[in-house]
């Protein structure tokens, strides 16, 4: 309700960043009913933001009439929805409009920044003078008008979510209200959650590209509360992605709810792991969060054009075993981290970090690449207009690997397997990460047996890549609704991997003696 | 300027009432925020603000929404509005919805809390770039140094909020920040790194940046050729700066949200010696120059002090309407303000000494906590107590357990209150932690 207040000092720590599963989406947004041509002189998007050609060029003149090497505009506007079902009704609605214009300015690695929400000409201008007070040199040739770059299909919808009202939703969520609670009769209460929005961005640039971007996001959530005697216990489930309504469908959304209920029962019998290091095998999916924290956020190149990362002296060593390959890819059509464009306008694709085992590229934005002297790799994203942009990844993901599932389990005698996860978080200097694991499993001689929940793991990043001894040959992305902080800004992202083998991890436990 | 967004959020409430609102609540805030960064000598990034919202709260035929915009065009207004209260009439009807009652909002403080600076308005680019010159001095004059960033961060924010039944007010306050992150080169590849910051309302109460980048420097010195240490049970001496942390994760589920939706260890508590009697945690919306000290909460209800724990037992849980009337627990307030911890007689170091052998705790990093059982399991960083003494660095560990389990076995609390944190808290020791490392 209130405006986004400065949190950024209670809340993360020097040098860090952090993944976590929010309980409502941070914004995001949907494409209008029709494919937008974007090559028309008259582009629907100005018109939606009540700019023409004209008025960006004349704000772009001012921006950088002290100089610059990159300048952009960066318009947004998003519409986001969201409702709440908890004890049996649908009580609570919430939206939010969130538009404005982030004006940057960049000479060399310095940055000036200003945003609006008022789209005026006076407004914006004033703006453009704040924010080109970083640099101190003349003025630069500016484009007359900006050349719209062709749409990006990743995501498209045939309904908006706009055109969704309340009355569809409803029924969905006393669907999955309803299936859950049949479940098991010791489930007490279920709540339903439900996200949705959509996006419109616009992004005019110093070297004169219109980029526009229509981003749809949508998430469900569940949350399953089960009592046994004295005994309480809660799990939950979510499914996210750049979807329309259709994709919620019965079929996905009963395995959502079952893995809800099968999340929160399981707990009943689960016990703490015993404290200390062992092999950890992460199971296929979610288990991705091990690589956003433990290499993902290091191969930011914010980090490393600055030397603050513990991979800035890294490329082109071996850092594997030569059958572990991760990537961050944009390009994934409807995944949660999907990007056609990044939030400077670079087309936003794939970048191999690590090779057979070989660390090969970091994640660039504009600024980086240039001191690096190659491409961005499309990696420059922001929360919101309110926000320049800072090298993020998108869907981290490991590709398969030699072994299957079935030998890594037979391959550890005394260790624990690593299934639902809530939350990251990584010390980019030192390498040290952690995640924290909701639900998994003790493997003794080479069985599963026990379940196990409620423990965080820490490691080392380097030494962790090391440790990766198997790689299983199922590698997926998971479906769930992260979210990755990292300097106060929040970003949608996706994550995935195969069932691997650490050979050794520091686990959280109890009973120690 | 206060009578200004008064009437703006009035407008608001208009709006909703004539597109069939019974009753509505708006707020709008406005706010500057300026942010200069300084790295390796110099000046890396400006940014500077100014920013505004709308937010409303509709209560139509037995149903409640609530919405937020940023566009403040009237023309869009006045549809944003209309759609607002469509969007309610197309929920559930829920009796437990109702706007806040005019009692709650009776008897409202007027002492002054002493928010605003006037000068924090007046701070030149200037003396921003002084304040990182100074901050960056410090920092850079080491040979291990890598990288180390000088930030200033200030500006002000202010809202009104009004009501369909009669509450109005309104909010102002200031804020000044500025502080160093350091990276040092250490080991192999590995870096150490570490940040001081220090802020609040005014400026005259700002300790010099030199000493505040020195308090940086001495930080990440510290960490220097930091080793995993042991997985061992032993007392865990949790430093005052990163203690409020922890008491926030103890309090996650205190509230009747969670409560009454089953998904809380604090559900049958209250009255009931829950925690060691050296814990007293008091929320004291009315500390002069607090960090979120205020004269009424997100619903209006007006501020008063609330016990939460006194001497171990638990007195109140944070109560807001709805969930109050759910549960049938009778309003406080829903959203945290300060929270003052007691304190003992003893300095970091006194209590170091007297814990003899265990873990000093200086950071956390990740892990989480489950709110319906009280689990946790937390990443730490920090140091070795030997023979009463800070000794060797020491990350890449666990500590894990339960969190109502842990707060009965707080044995000391320290004297040494950490300033700058809307959590007052003071150094706190536990007796048989579990730790995991080598």
């Amino acid at each position: 309700m209130t405006i986004k207040r400065r949190d950024f000092l209670s809340t993360v720590a020097a040098g860090s960043a952090i993944v976590t599963l929010p309980g409502f989406l941070s914004g995001c947004g949907v494409q209008t009913a029709t494919a937008i041509a974007s090559a028309t002189p008259e582009n629907p998007f100005m018109e939606w933001f009540g700019v023409d050609q004209a008025v960006a060029a004349r704000v772009m003149s001012e921006l950088t009439s002290r100089g610059a090497d990159t300048a952009d505009l960066y318009f947004q506007h998003t519409r986001s929805n969201h409702l709440t079902l908890e004890d049996g009704i649908v009580s609570k609605a919430n939206s939010g409009i969130e538009q404005g214009v982030g004006l940057r300015v960049v000479i060399g690695d310095q940055t000036g920044y200003a945003f609006t929400e008022d789209l005026t000409l006076a407004s914006m201008l004033a703006a453009a003078r704040t924010a080109s007070a970083i640099a101190s040199g003349s003025r630069v040739v500016t484009p007359q008008s900006f050349n719209p770059l062709e749409s990006g299909d990743l995501y498209t919808t045939s309904v908006p979510w706009a055109d969704v009202g309340v009355d569809q939703k409803l029924p969905v969520m006393k669907f999955i209200e309803r299936t859950a609670k049949s479940r098991d009769l010791a489930i007490e209460k279920v709540a339903v959650y439900w996200a949705d929005a959509d996006e419109r961005v616009m992004i005019a640039t110093l070297d004169g590209k219109l980029v526009t971007d229509h981003r749809p996001m949508a998430r469900a959530t569940v949350v399953v509360t089960a009592k046994k005697g004295d005994e309480t216990q809660t799990g939950y489930a979510n499914i996210a992605a750049r979807e329309e309504f259709s994709w919620f469908s019965e079929d996905r959304l009963t395995t959502m709810i079952d893995e809800a209920v099968d999340r929160t029962m399981i707990q009943f019998e689960a016990i703490r792991p015993p404290a200390g290091e062992m092999p950890v095998i992460l199971a296929s999916g979610a288990s991705g969060i091990l690589l956003h924290e433990a290499i993902g956020h290091g191969m930011e190149a914010d980090f490393n054009r600055k030397g603050t990362s513990i991979y800035s002296d890294m490329i082109g060593k071996k850092v594997a075993e030569p059958f572990v390959t991760v990537v961050d890819q944009a390009d994934i059509p409807r995944e949660r981290g999907a990007l056609n464009y990044d939030d400077e306008g670079n087309k936003a694709g794939r970048t191999v970090m690590v090779e057979n085992g070989i660390l090969k590229s970091y994640l660039h934005d504009q600024i980086s690449a240039a001191q690096y002297g190659i491409a961005p790799t499309g990696s420059g994203r922001r929360e919101s207009y309110q926000y320049s942009p800072m090298p993020r990844m998108s869907c981290t993901f490991m590709e398969d690997g030699p072994h299957t599932k079935d030998e890594i389990i037979a391959a550890v005698d005394h260790g624990i397997i690593c299934e639902t996860y809530t939350n990251g978080q990584v010390q980019i200097g030192a390498g040290d990460y952690t995640f924290y694991v909701k639900n998994g499993w003790l493997v003794e001689g080479g069985k599963v047996t026990a379940p196990i929940k409620d423990v965080n793991i820490i490691g080392n990043g380097p030494e962790s890549l090391k440790r990766i001894t198997m790689v299983a040959n199922d590698a997926r992305l998971d479906t769930g609704g992260w979210t990755c902080g990292k300097n106060g800004q929040s970003v949608p992202v996706s994550q995935g991997i195969p069932t691997v083998l650490v050979s050794n991890m520091t686990v959280g436990g109890e009973n120690v003696s | 300027m206060s009578a200004d967004l008064t009437t703006q959020a009035l407008k608001a409430v208009e709006l909703a009432k004539a597109a069939g609102a019974d009753e509505a609540a708006a707020s709008i805030n406005q706010s500057r925020d300026v942010t200069f960064e300084y790295r390796d000598g110099a000046l890396e990034k400006v940014k500077d603000t100014t920013s505004q919202g709308l937010g409303i709260q509709v209560y139509a035929a037995g149903r409640y929404s609530s919405h937020q915009t940023t566009d403040l065009n009237p023309e869009r207004l006045t549809s944003f509005v209309s759609e607002a209260v469509a969007i309610t009439r197309a929920l559930e009807p829920d009796e437990f919805r109702q706007v806040t009652p005019e009692e709650l909002f009776a008897n409202r403080p007027d002492v002054d809390l002493d928010l605003v600076d006037a000068s924090v308005a007046d701070i030149s680019r200037e003396q921003r770039l002084a304040w990182c010159e100074a901050l960056d001095a410090v920092a850079t004059d080491h040979e291990k140094v890598i990288s180390a960033t000088a930030g200033v961060y200030d500006g002000s924010s202010q809202s009104a909020s009004v009501s369909s039944n009669g509450f109005s007010g309104t909010r102002q306050s200031t804020y000044c920040w500025y502080g160093s992150e350091i990276t040092l080169r250490d080991q192999g590849d590995k870096r150490a790194e570490d940040s001081f910051y220090v802020g609040g309302q005014h400026i005259e109460t700002l300790p010099e940046a030199s000493t505040v980048a020195s308090t940086a420097m001495q930080r990440v010195l510290s960490r220097l050729n930091a080793e995993k240490g042991p997985t061992v049970k032993a007392a865990m001496v949790v430093d005052s700066r990163v203690a409020g942390s922890l008491i926030g994760r103890l309090l996650g589920p205190a509230n009747a949200r969670r409560v009454q939706q089953g998904q809380s260890y604090w559900a049958e508590l209250v009255g009931e010696k829950a925690f060691s009697d050296k814990l007293t945690i008091i929320d004291d919306p009315l500390i002069k120059r607090g960090f979120s000290s205020r004269h009424y909460d997100n619903e209006g209800i007006s501020a008063k002090v609330i016990p939460i724990v006194e001497g171990g037992v638990v007195k109140n849980l944070y109560v807001d309407t709805y969930y109050g009337r759910k549960a049938g627990m009778a309003p406080t307030t829903g959203s945290s303000s300060n929270r003052r911890l007691a304190t003992g007689d003893k300095s970091l170091a006194e209590l170091l000494s007297d814990v003899g052998d265990g873990v000093y705790v200086t950071s956390w990093l990740g892990g989480n906590a489950d709110n319906t059982t009280g689990d946790f399991s937390l990443g730490i960083r920090g140091h070795m107590i030997e023979n009463g003494e800070i000794g060797r660095p020491v990350g890449e560990m666990n500590v894990t357990g339960n969190l109502r389990d842990l707060f009965s076995r707080l044995e000391m609390v320290g004297n040494d209150v950490y300033p700058y944190s809307s959590t007052l808290s003071p150094s706190l020791v536990f007796a048989g932690v579990d730790f995991s490392g080598v």
